[in-house]
């Protein structure tokens, strides 16, 4: 059914795609929405087709409470005559929470309902609904029951047709719905009868599915909006294709949420890849931002009609400024959050006010990090390590990927190929240098094996449908999988990181958590049974998108243990469910080193970001193939921009370190791993910011820019923090790329100084050394220009601040520091500077809250090097520094020092120190 | 820096370097050394960047581009990156990079001297031993190779003398043979008319049937007649005649094959082609084998998934069970080579052992032991019999060559056949026959010996000739479970156990001959063809110090030789460790 509706140009591409590459996707492995019963049943379903009305509406425990029975009794849809219960809540800060289930007081199987993903804190933020207004709407002939949900917002639960909407109150206006469509449909569990045949078939596999039918389905609208983004990971672009509708040529697959292990994934496909969250932004120049967050960790696949989808049998007027979705997920119960924006980033604030805002990195961890698969031995490492220094090109960590191990049983070390581990982290250490290994989920069936033993012994495998431990195949042959939805197993998982465990770990050593999709080898889909069990009698297909996440997070407090609670973990997982911001980064998986797949890493970072997971890159290279020299050049170039910035590749490339490429492209390199190094103090301000607010470090234009609409569907460039635009150049030997603009204001162009009009596209021309990339007028950017070999040598340098000026002459900007390492920052022990210049006059002030910030417990002793100034009215000589009434000279000096960059005005050396507060002044 | 002060005056004067450049500064602002700005004395490691090279800022950290000066006292002087100024790793053994006050760094300096000049002089030592070796190698050299001329010229006037008289020989063979024909015919021809008189019920005619598996016997070749000497007591007939056409077939088949194989005892070409073939249906069976995959066993479903990131063939790891995943790869592709390539090391072995004893002395009983090696060389090329390997056992071990055998088998027969029928003189013929075989024999000896002689001086044996000894040796290392067997001018190959990987074949020398370079060797899947660099170093033995693989499927080798022990570069270390003496502070002298 794929084929035949597409347009001429993506069989092309598809084919293209197979024919450049040695590789492709097994798309025949993994089932399609045809394939997949729930889903093909909810997508034949008609607009309309939801016979449920609202009953018995009152307030209980500050929630409003419903029941949804049938309008009449259909002989066919005997699993849906039972009523469900339905509860509305409501949040501070704009969210409301709509969760139906079953009405059953003793099911005989309870559905599952996602545990330990919602933030404590934010159920503490429940408003106590004490009052429910009947109103009628829309001319029903039955009432409405509406609610408070924030200011100048109301929850209406619509009885009959059956709705549920968030709308302003002013003018009535719905900002997004549930079953505005009349798709929502509900399989109640029911007892088997004879003849029921559940057995689902695919391929080699099947499927005894104990319990039946029990998917749901519904659909979402979007109000003034005009793209939908997010629900992650998909190769896609970041404004959401539409899927169904007249005029629907890409794709006819629903985006499809199932963590898989996806062999050499295409970069254009809805096809579902490691990880998912099930969570949509809409954005509109109509009304801005609102979201939609399904708690379920089932298998999910979301449609994104396409206007005119149901033209003809529509119920309501058109909207032209309406997205409308459908959801259709195979267990589970609703549990959905409405966020009601309205600004992009409000809905970010929100989101992640559900599932807990990203952790603060370690500084790091923000750096550049080389990885490969495998740095062989220590005699490997200690080589790529002093080849860094040679080059003079800096780098952080260096990582160990599974050929490190004792045949693939983690926390094990090949001892001929690594006979002293923990000398060879403690020389990288002594160059302020970190390590990190691999530990992946599977556990080798291997009875000599210590954490094989335990597990077995003490049960915590995951079990298959007949009760035994499921024994799978993985990178170690026959594997087991522990039970990580039980915290005793998670937390004796936890304990295996401590330094006694891990035997040849150190401190200095950090995690890496692959396949924890998770990936098995034999299983359907490459991965586990749906009928596998876990904990409490759960189903693996009830909880499969979690299954990544508990691991990731048992290992990051595996770290956190180890620290004694001091250290700031740092683990790099590959799957992830919402809520994974808070144990650490995510990467795109195994991309493939073609430009294509460079282009589609920035709406996959970006769709990651706004997503909460703010701490995402790509592989930089691309993992499978070798990537041509430029088009490793444009990786980095790009990629040091990535909030998590690493180059790796798979075991059968070439070698790729920076300096195997000839002098020129040394050259290129280590200075584009040298700009990130540059912008680290930025990064880490734009981190804590994410950590605080949860407003990502990597932005789409939109975020920055909402009300221009050239920015809704552009996903080729993006913001870093508020300041810095950035572009990649995608295509081989490009004499210049056009690069769209945004705004009123003019962006200075990071390497020549130039000036560029907001609002513009522009014909930007590119030369090898450079891409896209500028800072915006009116915001002042931290830098440190001193090369080192680490971060870690970079504590005591000087800064350089950036000021690029609007057309008032004003900028503003954020430094925020503190030790990088600790949870100290959480008492206080922080720096948190504003910068603000107007009037010719630059100001340092706390921007910390007075009580947050104890100067006493940290400061920095750093000072100020370099002030540059972007776009001053020309004839300043000299400044004027107070306290102290110092005079110091202005002259030209070049932007980027070290690519000979163009001539800016320059305040040298006033050596004030970053963390006072002083003022200087243009004269 | 964040809270100190630098001692600006201490720093220029320890980079006694550029004195002159610097001098400028006493009398008004200099250029940057690139040219594009200036800057006065006050700006001189002032702790701020002016010039975008660095020239400003030789003592600090200021400058991304800048290098910054070690004295070094006790060792020798150095230019370390200004991006390791003060950043609290001691860099300079003297510790002059660490200025700031935070971290103190010892000076180290007459130790580590004391140790690099200790190295340096067992180097020079070695150079100065490895350059004697060296000359005396050259030397032999060059008289091997006179030598070697010398006996090219000589076969090469065998040859023509042993070319006329083969010719004659066969002339003469031939005619007997025309005769002995004649007068079977004439023979059967009467018998014939007596049988069918006889009894006219007979068979169909002996001819027919004779001509039939005459035809067969000579499309199956040699090894294939073996076996209808062997089994079938009805062939007497069909080789009746045959020595003749046997040769001819022989001498046909040795035309069409590349000199070098045919003729040369180094096989070099043979397995590329076999072996692409065998790369080829490999990649289609792990099509087949994914696509398939709903028919595959739980293990075997997994095991082929999991091939798709290691780059395996899935049906080599369906087979082996449980081991490394990396050398699971390489097992499952020198299984293959190992399998269609069977005897092909003892074969090398052989031939080179030959080679040996070729140059040594030159007595004819050796001529006939090299002759029987080779001619069950060229014809075990022939039998296209190498999945027998039963068969290719036989033939390595036994010494007469089985073509040898089969000849006097043939002719044992034919004598036995003939002894009936020939009204021919008997003595007469098989003297001819006898000589025939002999002079061709020995000319198909002298003309491999003289073609492997010829193809061995075309070889780059170096400026000096400084490689010759090189060839025909094989140098090996071990490297945990694999042998690593480097022969140049030749090939390389990785052993594990009984399966054999080759890494290379012998490409050329690469950077001024100090390179040796091995390509096209077995394919990777997903990869390239394996090729090796061997990196050479002065030392007093040739030795391979060193293997490794730093990318898939491109390796890497270290081999210590006298060859390398140049007389230019033992003056460089000379010099070298001069300077370092000089370097030496006074008061260490009495330590």
């Amino acid at each position: 059914m794929r084929a035949p509706a597409r347009a001429l140009v993506f069989p092309l591409v598809v084919l293209l795609v197979l024919v450049t590459s040695a590789y492709s996707w097994k798309k025949e492995e993994f089932r399609d929405c045809n394939q997949t019963p729930f889903c093909k049943r909810a997508r034949s379903r008609k607009p309309g087709s939801c016979n449920l009305r609202a009953t018995d509406v009152s307030i209980s425990d500050g929630d409003l409470i419903a029941k949804l029975v049938p309008k009449e009794e259909n002989p066919e849809q005997l699993h849906n005559n039972k009523p469900l219960v339905l509860t509305l809540s409501v949040y501070q800060d704009g969210v409301m929470r709509v969760k139906i289930d079953e009405d059953d007081q003793n099911p005989k199987k309870k559905r599952f309902q996602v545990p330990d993903v919602i933030e404590e804190d934010f159920l503490n933020t429940k408003l106590w609904l004490t009052r429910v207004k009947e109103e009628q709407i829309d001319g029903d002939s039955s009432f409405s029951s509406v609610v408070y949900l924030s200011d100048g917002y109301e929850g209406v639960l619509r009885h009959d047709p059956f709705e549920i909407f968030a709308r302003e109150s002013k003018n009535g206006k719905r900002v997004l719905s549930i079953n505005s469509n009349g798709l929502f449909d509900f399989e109640q569990l029911r007892e088997k009868k004879e003849g029921d045949d559940w057995e689902e078939r695919f391929r080699s596999h099947t499927d005894t599915r104990p319990y039946g039918p029990q998917s749901i389905s519904f659909d979402v609208s979007f109000y003034g909006a005009d793209f939908v983004y997010g629900i992650p990971q998909h190769a896609t672009s970041l404004a959401l294709k539409p899927t169904r509708g007249p005029n629907v040529e890409e794709y006819s697959e629903p985006y499809r949420l199932f963590n898989l292990d996806v062999f050499e994934y295409l970069h254009e496909s809805p096809f579902g890849l490691y990880g998912s969250i099930p969570f949509m932004i809409s954005h509109g120049k109509a009304r801005g931002s609102s979201g939609f967050f399904w708690l379920n960790a089932a298998e999910m696949q979301i449609d994104v009609l396409g206007s005119d989808w149901n033209s003809n049998d529509s119920m309501w007027p058109l909207n032209n400024h309406r997205v409308d979705t459908l959801w259709m997920s195979e267990a589970g119960v609703v549990d959905t959050f409405f966020f009601i924006g309205p600004g992009p980033k409000d809905v970010v604030r929100q989101y992640t006010s559900v599932t807990g805002r990203p952790s603060m990195p370690q500084l790091f961890a923000t750096a550049y990090h080389q990885c490969r698969w495998n740095y062989r031995d220590e005699e490997d490492v200690y080589n790529v390590d002093s080849k860094f220094d040679e080059h003079d090109i800096p780098y952080d960590v260096l990582w160990l990927d599974i050929e490190h191990t004792d045949g693939k049983k983690y926390f094990t070390w090949d001892r001929v190929l690594f006979p002293n581990p923990e000398e060879m982290q403690n020389k990288l250490a002594a160059k302020g240098r970190h390590m990190v290994t691999i530990v992946d989920p599977h556990i080798k069936r291997d009875e000599s094996y210590h954490i094989h033993k335990e597990a077995l012994e003490k049960g915590y495998y995951v079990k298959d449908a007949t009760g035994k431990d499921y024994d799978g195949w993985c990178w170690p042959g026959a594997s087991s999988y522990t039970d990580l939805l039980n915290p005793e197993i998670r937390s004796w998982w936890s304990d295996k990181f401590s330094l006694d465990s891990y035997v040849g770990s150190t401190k200095y050593l950090y995690i890496w958590n692959d396949m924890n999709e998770p990936s098995v080898f034999n299983g359907p889909e490459v991965t586990m049974p749906r009928d596998a069990l876990h904990h409490g009698g759960v189903e693996h297909r009830e909880l499969h998108n979690l299954y990544g996440y508990y691991f990731h997070m048992a290992t990051s407090n595996g770290l956190l243990k180890r620290g004694d609670g001091k250290d700031r973990p740092f683990v790099l997982a590959r799957a992830f469910f919402a809520g994974s911001q808070r144990y650490g980064a995510i990467w795109t998986g195994d991309n493939t080193a073609e430009w294509e797949q460079l282009r589609v890493s920035v709406p996959m970072v970006l769709s990651l970001s706004i997503s909460g997971i703010v701490f995402s890159g790509a592989d930089v290279g691309g993992f499978f193939g070798n990537p041509e020299t430029e088009l490793l050049v444009r990786w980095y170039q790009l990629g040091a921009y990535y909030p998590f910035f690493r180059g790796h590749a798979h075991h059968d490339t070439k070698r790729r370190e920076p300096w195997l490429f000839g002098e020129k492209n040394t050259q290129l390199m280590r200075e584009a791993i040298h700009v990130r190094y540059m912008y680290l103090p930025y990064f880490y301000t734009l981190f804590r910011e994410a950590n605080s607010t949860g407003t990502p470090v990597a932005r789409p234009l939109w975020m920055e820019f909402p009300g221009d609409e050239n920015t809704f569907s552009n996903d080729e460039a993006f913001m870093v923090g508020n300041g810095l635009l950035v572009q990649g150049v995608y295509t081989e030997r490009a004499k210049h790329v056009s690069v769209y603009l945004p705004g009123e204001e003019s962006w200075y162009d990071l390497r020549s100084a130039s000036a560029y009009k907001g609002g513009h596209t522009h014909k930007y021309e590119v030369s090898e050394d450079t891409i896209p990339s500028f800072q915006r007028a009116g915001t002042i950017i931290p830098r440190k220009d001193r090369l080192r070999r680490s971060s870690t040598q970079m504590e005591n340098d000087p800064y350089t601040l950036v000021i690029a000026l609007n057309s008032s002459q004003a900028a503003e900007g954020e430094l925020y520091i503190d030790d990088g390492k600790s949870f100290e920052f959480k008492h206080g022990a922080f720096v948190h500077r504003r910068f603000t210049f107007s009037s010719g006059k630059l100001i340092s002030s706390n921007a910390a809250a007075p009580s947050t910030a104890e100067s006493n417990l940290f400061s920095s002793e750093c000072t100020v090097e370099r002030i540059i100034l972007l776009g001053l009215t020309p004839g300043a000589k000299t400044a004027l520094i107070e306290p102290g009434n110092k005079k110091v000279e202005i002259e030209l000096g070049p932007i980027f020092i070290e690519g000979n960059g163009g001539s800016v005005l320059t305040i040298r050396k006033p050596n004030v120190r970053i963390a006072d507060d002083w003022s200087i002044q243009i004269l | 820096m964040c809270s100190f002060e630098v001692d600006y005056g201490n720093i220029l004067s320890k980079n006694s370097i550029d004195e002159n450049y610097y001098k400028g500064l006493s009398s008004g602002a200099i250029k940057c050394k690139d040219g594009s700005k200036k800057f006065t004395k006050a700006q001189l490691n002032d702790d701020f960047c002016d010039c975008p090279d660095g020239s400003d800022e030789p003592g600090t950290s200021a400058c991304p581009n800048g290098k910054f000066y070690c004295k070094n006292a006790g060792h020798v002087p150095q230019f370390i990156y200004s991006s390791r100024v003060n950043d609290g790793i001691c860099d300079c053994c003297d510790g002059s990079d660490e200025y700031d006050g935070k971290v103190k760094c010892p000076n180290t300096c007459w130790e580590v001297g004391k140790v690099a000049r200790d190295k340096l002089k067992k180097k020079i030592a070695t150079f100065q031993e490895g350059i004697t070796v060296r000359r005396k190698e050259i030397e032999e050299a060059k008289l091997a190779i006179a030598k070697e001329e010398a006996e090219i010229s000589k076969l090469k006037n065998e040859e023509k003398v042993l070319k006329a008289r083969v010719e004659q020989l066969r002339e003469k063979k031939e005619a007997i043979e025309k005769a002995e024909e004649d007068e079977r015919l004439k023979k059967e021809k009467e018998e014939k008319a007596r049988k069918e008189a006889d009894d006219a019920k007979q068979e169909p005619s002996k001819a027919e049937e004779k001509t039939d598996a005459q035809e067969e016997a000579v499309k199956t070749g040699i090894h294939d007649k073996i076996g209808l000497l062997e089994d079938s007591p009805s062939v007497k007939d069909a080789v009746e005649g045959h020595d003749n056409a046997a040769d001819e077939e022989q001498h046909n088949e040795a035309e069409q094959v590349p000199k070098e194989s045919s003729q040369h005892p180094e096989i070099k070409e043979e397995p590329a082609p076999n072996n692409n073939k065998a790369d080829v249906s490999s990649g289609n069976e792990e099509k087949d084998a994914t696509e398939n995959t709903e028919s595959l066993s739980n293990e075997e479903l997994g095991r082929v998934v999991g091939s798709r990131w290691l780059g395996k063939k899935s049906e080599k790891e369906t087979e082996s069970v449980g081991a490394g995943t990396d050398s699971d790869h390489d097992e499952a592709l020198s299984d293959n080579h190992e399998e269609e390539h069977p005897g092909y090391d003892s074969d090398v072995d052989d031939h080179q052992d030959d080679d040996e004893h070729k140059y040594d002395d030159d007595d004819s009983e050796d001529q006939v032991d090299d002759f029987a090696g080779e001619d069950h060389d060229s014809s075990s090329h022939k039998s296209d019999s190498d999945d027998d390997s039963d068969f290719a056992d036989t033939t390595t071990t036994t010494s007469p060559s089985w073509t040898e055998k089969i000849q006097q088998t043939v002719k044992r027969i034919l004598r036995s056949v003939n002894l009936f029928r020939t009204p021919v003189n008997i003595s007469d013929a098989d003297s001819i026959r006898k000589e025939y075989d002999e002079a061709s024999a020995k000319l198909t000896k002298i003309e491999s010996k003289l073609s492997s002689l010829k193809q061995k001086l075309k070889q780059d044996f170096g400026r000096d000739k400084e490689f010759y000894s090189f060839h025909g040796q094989c140098f090996e290392s071990k490297e945990n479970k694999y042998t690593y067997k480097i022969c140049p001018f030749k090939q390389a190959s990785q052993v594990e156990g009984y399966s054999t990987t080759r890494l290379g074949n012998w490409d050329k020398f690469e950077d001024s001959y100090r390179t040796m370079l091995f390509t096209s060797g077995d394919h990777c899947w997903n990869g390239p063809d394996r090729s090796l660099k061997v990196k050479l170093r002065c030392g007093l033995k040739n030795e391979v110090t060193d293997i490794d693989e730093p990318s898939r499927c491109e390796y890497l080798a270290f081999l210590a030789t006298p060859a390398l022990c140049l007389e230019e570069k033992l003056e460089e270390l000379q010099n070298k460790l001069e300077t370092m003496n000089r370097e030496q502070p006074q008061g260490h002298d009495e330590l």
